[in-house]
């Protein structure tokens, strides 16, 4: 199927704005947490999720509403995400556990905690549970109209809080001393996570929860070579991003029985490689050159 | 052996084999890479199961183990170009490798039958449903015997490298000067971590094998101040930790690797509050004020 075939079907036309969304936004924020050097809080975000849909899920169906609402789950998961981010935070804070322990125990606790509400929610006779093992690796193939709108919204939330705070973010991010002084601390940092939140809980049921922190630090790591200022970085990141979420899921429909995601995914991980040998001033290739330069100017005075 | 015993056995022995390097790993800071190595033996199982159409076989463990450890050697790579910044590496590299094992597991490459489900969360009944015969005698999960295999193996680590291990995670520097070679050490340890990931995937699966390795030695790590005593802790709650997350999850008809790990949570919960009100000075001060 050519690329034209693929925009022109409306399935295929969701599908392909819905995970460029997702990754533009995930890029956008990806690039923030990458310099604050936090990318992995990501898949404490992704993986605390799952309970967080569910959960919201089976409150909507006992509540009589429809328990498929994007919107409803994104709001489940977007607490309870934020919660394990402030629980890592707070493990590492009050005690001696370090954050790369408090950080992994609260991803697999809270995962084990969402895999109990799948039984429970598998066992039990709920409308419209069909789809919930999305969660795990993605279902890009049935983005609907509303759910677009949802996730393009969401996004646009993440991004906007992003404009509106940018010095704020960027200060906390290279100057984190000043700005703890000027009284931007801890009040930034939550404000930051909020939009990470935002834009990684979007992409759980599209790309699924395991492989939302590569879309989060994989743009970042790839615009990171080709640029030293931030707005060129952030810009760079998430078009990647954007770019990286749509060409994947074209290349997904094509493959067939492949799941989104893990294609997403090479395709990001092709970009970086790419970026890594090849960027001009920064690349691995870049210092090779750089280094025979150097050796035969060397030879020459010799 | 009775089906039951067998399971409650295979839980037990699991929790010892992955608590053992777990404690090594909390004390280095490297507990976020226990989650990358545990997602990047997907593709060598995968690969594995296709050439030794044994899900048992020892070579399918080390080349599994082999891809886990590429997490590890790729993301000290990226790390030294000095390139890629803070934690990103691993973040760089496990997901990339975790597609392709589920890109072939969904192509049905192997026809390994691994449900994408059970690749994170595993199935400890359905692991100890193969069960092995010896002369016709029913001794139990072949899996009880490989895990088994693999906690002495940790065990016998341990026990062997104690000093030197224990120099090497809390001053590698003087370590270094004093001729022990941390960076093998460093790269024999995560092996083993891989090899104990891969052979705890189908009772835990990829990630709630971090629960059995993180969380009883973060737990023990706030109780106590000493190695020594700390493995021991790690190795009791553990232990404890499994058995009890068992028969609650049997009880409750539970998913069983996921009441475990949520119990070692509850467990990590209460140590936490209960350290807490020891305090006068918190140590993280300075870090709050960052």
């Amino acid at each position: 199927m050519n690329l034209f075939e693929f925009l022109g079907n409306h399935t295929y036309r969701m599908v392909f704005l819905g995970t460029a969304a997702i990754g533009l936004a995930s890029g956008a924020l990806g690039a923030f947490a990458y310099l604050r050097k936090r990318s992995l809080v990501s898949d404490v975000i992704s993986h605390a999720a799952l309970p967080g849909a569910l959960g919201a899920f089976l409150v909507a169906v006992l509540l009589g509403l429809d328990g498929r609402r994007l919107a409803l789950l994104l709001l489940g998961a977007l607490l309870v995400s934020g919660l394990a981010v402030a629980a890592s935070g707070h493990i590492a804070r009050a005690s001696k556990v370090r954050v790369d322990t408090a950080m992994a125990i609260v991803l697999t606790v809270f995962f084990g905690a969402g895999m109990l509400l799948m039984r429970v929610i598998s066992d039990g006779p709920y409308p419209g549970k069909g789809g919930i093992q999305d969660y795990l690796f993605g279902n890009a193939t049935v983005i609907t109209r509303a759910d677009l709108a949802t996730i393009v919204a969401v996004a646009a939330l993440a991004i906007g809080v992003m404009v509106v705070f940018w010095k704020e973010f960027s200060l906390r991010t290279f100057d984190p001393a000043h700005s703890a002084f000027l009284g931007f601390g801890r009040r930034v940092d939550g404000l930051m996570s909020v939009a990470l939140v935002l834009a990684v809980v979007i992409g759980v049921k599209a790309v699924g929860l395991v492989l939302m922190v590569a879309l989060v630090v994989t743009p970042a790591a790839a615009a990171r070579q080709w640029t030293r200022r931030l707005p060129t970085m952030v810009a760079l990141s998430a078009l990647i991003g954007a770019m990286g979420g749509g060409l994947g899921t074209y290349v997904s429909v094509n493959l067939g029985a492949v799941p989104p995601g893990p294609v997403v995914v090479l395709v990001l991980f092709t970009v970086f490689v790419v970026s890594l040998l090849l960027a001009p001033g920064r690349s691995v290739g870049h210092r090779l050159v750089q280094r025979a330069r150097v050796r035969r100017a060397l030879r020459e005075t010799a | 052996m009775s089906f039951l015993v067998g399971v409650v056995l295979l839980a037990v022995v699991t929790a010892v084999a992955c608590a053992l390097p777990g404690t090594f790993m909390v004390l280095r800071r490297s507990s976020m890479l226990v989650d990358g190595i545990s997602h990047a033996v997907l593709p060598g199982i995968v690969l594995g199961y296709f050439l030794t159409r044994n899900p048992d076989s020892p070579w399918l463990l080390l080349g599994a183990a082999l891809s886990g450890l590429l997490v590890v050697l790729g993301s000290e790579y990226l790390t030294r170009t000095g390139l890629i910044a803070g934690d990103a590496p691993q973040g760089l590299v496990f997901p990339a490798l975790f597609s392709v094992g589920v890109i072939l597991v969904s192509l049905e490459f192997s026809d390994v039958h691994l449900d994408t489900h059970t690749v994170l969360v595993g199935d400890l009944n359905l692991a100890g449903f193969r069960q092995l015969t010896v002369g016709g005698l029913d001794v139990g999960p072949a899996a009880l015997y490989v895990m088994a295999g693999v906690a002495v193996l940790n065990g016998a680590f341990v026990w062997l490298f104690y000093p030197r291990l224990k120099l090497a995670t809390f001053d590698p520097a003087f370590a270094r000067s004093l001729g022990i070679p941390t960076g093998l050490l460093n790269t024999a340890l995560m092996l083993l971590v891989a090899v104990t990931v891969t052979a705890a995937f189908n009772v835990a699966g990829a990630i709630l094998v971090i629960a059995l390795m993180v969380v009883p030695a973060a737990s023990a790590f706030l109780l106590t101040k000493r190695l020594s005593r700390m493995i021991a802790v790690t190795l009791v709650i553990a232990v404890g930790g499994s058995f009890a997350g068992f028969w609650l999850a049997y009880f409750l008809d539970a998913p069983t690797s996921a009441g475990m790990a949520v119990f070692q949570g509850i467990v990590f919960a209460a140590v936490f509050v209960a350290t807490q009100s020891r305090r006068t000075v918190p140590v993280g001060g300075a870090a709050a004020a960052r």
